[in-house]
C-alpha cells in the first residue's frame, strides 16, 4: 500500500508481489517460501541482500517536523547510502551503474530493502530537525 | 501534470469544452522542444491557468528572469493571478539544488505547481548521470513534499521545460532516456510550417500511462500572440504512421 505511492515506477508484477506481501504481514503470517521465491526470481541476488539488510534493521526513515521524508540505507560495507521516498533514486555505485546506465536492473539492493521494510514494518524511526534534513539531502551533491 | 497543459491547450481552441480542474496532479511532464518553440509561453500559461483555480500559489523556477510576460491565449494577466506566481533564478546548479533540498523550509502555503524552465541550463557537462538524475528526483520529492504538505486534494504539479537538440545534432539520447524515468509524461514541440511572421508548431502530449495521446497546433503571431487550435485528426488517430515519426526524432 505505501509502497511507491503516488508516481508508478515499479512493474505491475513487482508490486503486486510487494501487496500481496504486504497483506500476509497485516494478517500475522509470515513471509512464505513463495514470496521469497518470487523475490529472488525477479531481483536475482540483491534480494538476499536486500532480505539482509532488513534482518540487520538497517533501513531508517528519516523525517522532520515539516513531514519531509528520506531513506537512509546502511550498506554493508559501512557506507551510508541515501534513498528518496518519492520516487527511485539511491546514491550507491550499483544504482548509477546497473539501474541508471544499463538498465538492467529494476532497483538496487537498497531500495529493495525500503520497500520490502516498508511491507514488513521494520523501518527504524529518526526525527531531525527541517535543517538537518536540508543538510543530509545536500550532502549527495557535494561529492559529486 | 498532463491536465493542465491539456487545458491551457484546450483553452485556447473553440473545440476544447471547459473541463472542469481536478485536484489530481497526476505524474510529473516533461516539456520538450527546440530553441524558441514556446516552451516558456506554455509553463507561463500553465502558471496562470493553475494560479486562477482557487489553489496554492506557482513556484517558477527558471535561471534568467523572463524578458517579457508572454501574451497568454486569454491575454488575461490579471494582477491577482500574477501575484500568486513566485518566481525564482538559481544561478547554478548547486544553488538550485539547494533550493530543492530546503525547500521543506519555506513558510507559508504549499506551491499547486512547481515549475522549471531551462533545465538543460543546469544539466552542465560535469554533471554525472547520478547527479543528473538526483536532480530530477529531488525535484519530483519536492514536488510530492509539496503535495504531502497540501494535504488531500491539493497536490502539487510539476512541469520541467528542456530544450532539446537542434536538429541534425545526434546529441546522445541518455540524459533524455534518463530524465523518461522520473517524468512519465511528456509534451513533445515540433516546429511546422511557418507562414510569413507566423510560428507554427505541433504540440504532442503523452500523458503516460494508459492515457491517449492528444495533439494541437500552437501559432505565435509577430506581435507574440498564442493561438492553439486541436489537431483536426484526434479521433480518428492512427497511432502507427504518428508513433513512428515522432520516434525518429526522439
Amino acid at each position: 500500500m505505501a509502497v511507491a505511492a503516488g508516481v508508478p515506477t515499479l512493474p505491475a508484477v513487482v508490486e503486486e508481489l510487494l501487496s500481496e506481501m504486504a497483506a500476509a504481514v497485516r494478517d500475522g503470517a509470515p513471509i512464505s517460501d513463495e514470496h521469497l521465491l518470487s523475490l529472488k526470481f525477479v531481483f536475482g541476488s540483491s534480494a538476499v541482500q536486500a532480505l539482509d539488510l532488513v534482518d540487520r534493521k538497517s533501513i531508517t526513515l528519516i523525517s522532520s517536523p515539516s513531514g519531509r521524508r528520506v531513506y537512509q540505507v546502511l550498506g554493508s560495507s559501512g557506507k551510508t547510502y541515501t534513498c528518496l521516498a518519492s520516487c527511485h533514486y539511491c546514491s550507491c555505485p550499483a544504482f548509477a551503474f546497473s539501474v541508471l546506465r544499463k538498465g538492467d536492473s529494476l532497483l538496487c539492493k537498497h531500495l529493495l530493502a525500503v520497500y520490502l521494510s516498508q511491507v514488513l514494518g521494520t523501518c527504524q524511526q529518526l526525527s531531525v530537525s527541517d535543517k538537518q534534513l536540508t543538510d543530509l539531502l545536500m550532502e549527495r551533491t557535494q561529492d559529486a | 501534470m498532463a491536465e493542465t497543459l491539456r487545458r491551457v491547450l484546450n483553452s485556447g481552441s473553440a473545440a476544447g469544452p471547459a473541463e472542469e480542474s481536478t485536484a489530481e496532479a497526476g505524474p510529473p511532464l516533461l516539456l520538450l522542444g527546440g530553441p524558441g518553440s514556446g516552451k516558456t509561453a506554455l509553463l507561463f500559461a500553465a502558471a496562470l491557468e493553475t494560479a486562477g483555480e482557487g489553489q496554492g500559489p506557482v513556484l517558477f523556477l527558471t535561471r534568467r528572469p523572463l524578458q517579457s510576460l508572454p501574451r497568454g491565449t486569454r491575454a488575461a494577466l490579471e494582477p491577482l493571478r500574477l501575484q500568486k506566481i513566485r518566481f525564482q533564478y538559481p544561478p547554478s546548479t548547486l544553488e538550485l539544488l539547494r533550493l530543492l533540498c530546503s525547500a521543506h523550509e519555506a513558510r507559508g502555503a504549499a506551491p499547486s505547481l512547481l515549475l522549471l524552465d531551462g533545465l538543460e541550463e543546469y544539466l552542465t557537462e560535469d554533471l554525472g548521470p547520478q547527479e543528473a538524475a538526483y536532480l530530477a528526483a529531488l525535484l519530483v520529492d519536492t514536488a510530492a513534499h509539496f503535495s504531502h504538505q497540501g494535504g488531500p486534494g491539493q497536490g502539487c504539479g510539476l512541469i520541467v521545460a528542456l530544450q532539446t537538440q537542434e536538429e541534425g545534432d545526434s546529441g546522445d539520447a541518455q540524459p533524455l532516456a534518463l530524465l523518461q524515468r522520473y517524468f512519465p509524461a511528456q509534451c513533445w514541440l515540433q516546429p511546422n510550417a511557418s507562414g510569413p511572421g507566423q510560428h507554427c508548431l505541433r504540440a504532442c502530449l503523452e500523458p503516460g500511462g494508459l492515457e491517449p495521446r492528444a495533439e494541437w497546433w500552437v501559432t505565435f503571431q509577430p506581435d507574440g500572440e498564442m493561438t492553439v487550435t486541436q489537431w483536426p485528426t484526434q479521433a480518428g488517430d492512427t497511432g502507427s504512421h504518428k508513433g513512428s515519426s515522432s520516434e525518429g526524432q526522439s
